[in-house]
């Protein structure tokens, strides 16, 4: 392995992509780096990877984009810790801001999709000259209650409850195999096309520890690790003023729109949207060129350019 | 109605304890972990010794409490197995007697942990070990 963390492909007809690798914050990271122009950073949450968004690839750089995948340190092809002390919120935020400092983006539009919201929206509230817009689907980034789904304990919080957790979305790698395929709408279409993949690049046990771990930091009251965070992030976000738009999936039932879509445009009144789209929690599996479609012609509108 | 049986140390003579599952963080949801104090007497046993476990398949496993600095005690749990010590684990018990231990955990913990719940969770996902699949 050289001091970027060696060349580890992914095979695979839809993912053509050159793997690159940068020392982030102690971790190796993987990205993707394609095309010219003003960069579009794609980021995934739980329990994804770049591979989400390859459906957005080609027609954000198609027209003129340089797109920047990152896999979050835990998933994808990015180094697994296996220590769960090794994730907190501000360590994925510091992970984040490494790669792309390094990679000194600059008018940057981040679009945030799970996880991906806070970790997304931390840097760019933090590095706001770095940003142009932001694009926000199926998160959150405010403390508590995310929604009363987040409450229960069945089907949410047993999942990842102490023991239980490691059992099943480790041994049984539930999250990456059952759960995903329940959070699309097309069911038979992921099959066909995604489950494997998503479930492959997290072979062993020990490699899925991020899929129990995240689920913890959602806060659930104000003892909660992440609280202070989410506090600061509802506070900085409500006064930004980039471009937005807000994109969700009309069946989301892990963030239904009607809770978090109508908060975002709360705090962001400015945004444009919500735009729904065919789409469960995993609303990039449905509706990805679709998606991909509204972000180009939401950054030509605010760019001045024709579509 | 609970299939785990709370039990001596064993003689682990010919024996090795082969790690089945880890759990870095008991106390996230804190009766949790005060479920393992009280049935583990951990206030006083600390880190004397593992708790042990007889489990429907007649395995006996191991559950050795993490100490953290900073942090209540037990901070994690490792579970381990104890099969003959040349012999590899039959991974179909070993999972069907994880989630047996898991619905006595459920069990104990009580309030508004209920193995209704847990039952619920393995059927959503498909587990074998919970009777779908």
């Amino acid at each position: 392995m050289d001091a970027s963390g060696g060349a580890q492909r992914f095979a695979h007809e839809q993912w053509p992509y050159e793997p690159k690798f940068k020392r982030v914050n102690g971790w190796r990271m993987h990205y993707i780096d394609e095309g010219v122009g003003d960069p579009v950073v794609l980021l995934h949450g739980n329990p994804a990877w770049g591979f989400l968004y390859r459906k957005f690839v080609k027609p954000l750089t198609v027209a003129g984009r340089r797109v920047i995948v990152p896999d979050m340190i835990g998933f994808g092809l990015s180094e697994k810790p296996v220590r769960e002390q090794a994730h907190t919120l501000d360590g994925h935020i510091a992970n984040l801001t490494s790669l792309l400092r390094q990679l000194d983006l600059r008018n940057a539009t981040m679009v945030c999709h799970d996880w991906g919201g806070p970790t997304g929206l931390g840097f760019a509230l933090s590095n706001p000259n770095r940003i142009r817009a932001l694009v926000i689907m199926s998160t959150w980034a405010w403390p508590v209650p995310p929604a009363e789904f987040h409450n229960q304990i069945f089907p949410w919080r047993m999942m990842h409850a102490p023991v239980v957790g490691p059992y099943l979305l480790g041994r049984h790698n539930a999250l990456a195999g059952r759960g995903m395929y329940l959070s699309v709408v097309d069911r038979k279409k992921f099959r066909a096309e995604a489950q494997s993949v998503y479930e492959g690049i997290l072979p062993d046990p020990g490699s899925r520890l991020l899929t129990w771990t995240w689920p913890r930091w959602i806060p659930l009251d104000d003892s909660a690790r992440g609280f202070a965070r989410f506090e600061w992030l509802e506070r900085e976000l409500r006064k930004s003023k980039f471009p937005t738009l807000l994109v969700w999936g009309r069946e989301d039932e892990v963030f239904d729109h009607k809770t978090f879509a109508t908060r975002f445009k709360e705090l962001l009144p400015h945004a444009e949207g919500p735009e729904l789209v065919t789409g469960r929690h995993f609303l990039q599996e449905d509706s990805g060129a679709e998606i991909a479609k509204k972000i180009n012609r939401f950054l030509d509108r605010i760019d001045g350019r024709q579509s | 109605m609970t299939q785990i049986e709370v039990v001596e140390a064993p003689r682990l003579d010919g024996k090795r304890r082969a790690l089945v599952l880890t759990e870095d963080r008991v106390g996230h949801y804190p009766e949790f972990r005060e479920f393992f104090v009280r049935r583990f007497a951990l206030d006083s046993n600390g880190l004397a010794r593992p708790g042990y476990v007889r489990a429907p398949s007649g395995m006996v496993y191991a559950l050795v409490f993490i100490g953290r600095s900073g942090e209540p005690f037990p901070d994690g749990i490792e579970i381990y197995a104890t099969p003959d010590a040349l012999e590899p684990l039959n991974e179909a018990d070993v999972d069907s007697d994880l989630w047996t231990m898991l619905s006595w955990m459920i069990e104990s913990v009580g309030g508004e942990w209920r193995v209704e719940d847990l039952d619920a969770t393995g059927r959503l996902y498909q587990l074998t070990a919970a009777g779908t699949g």
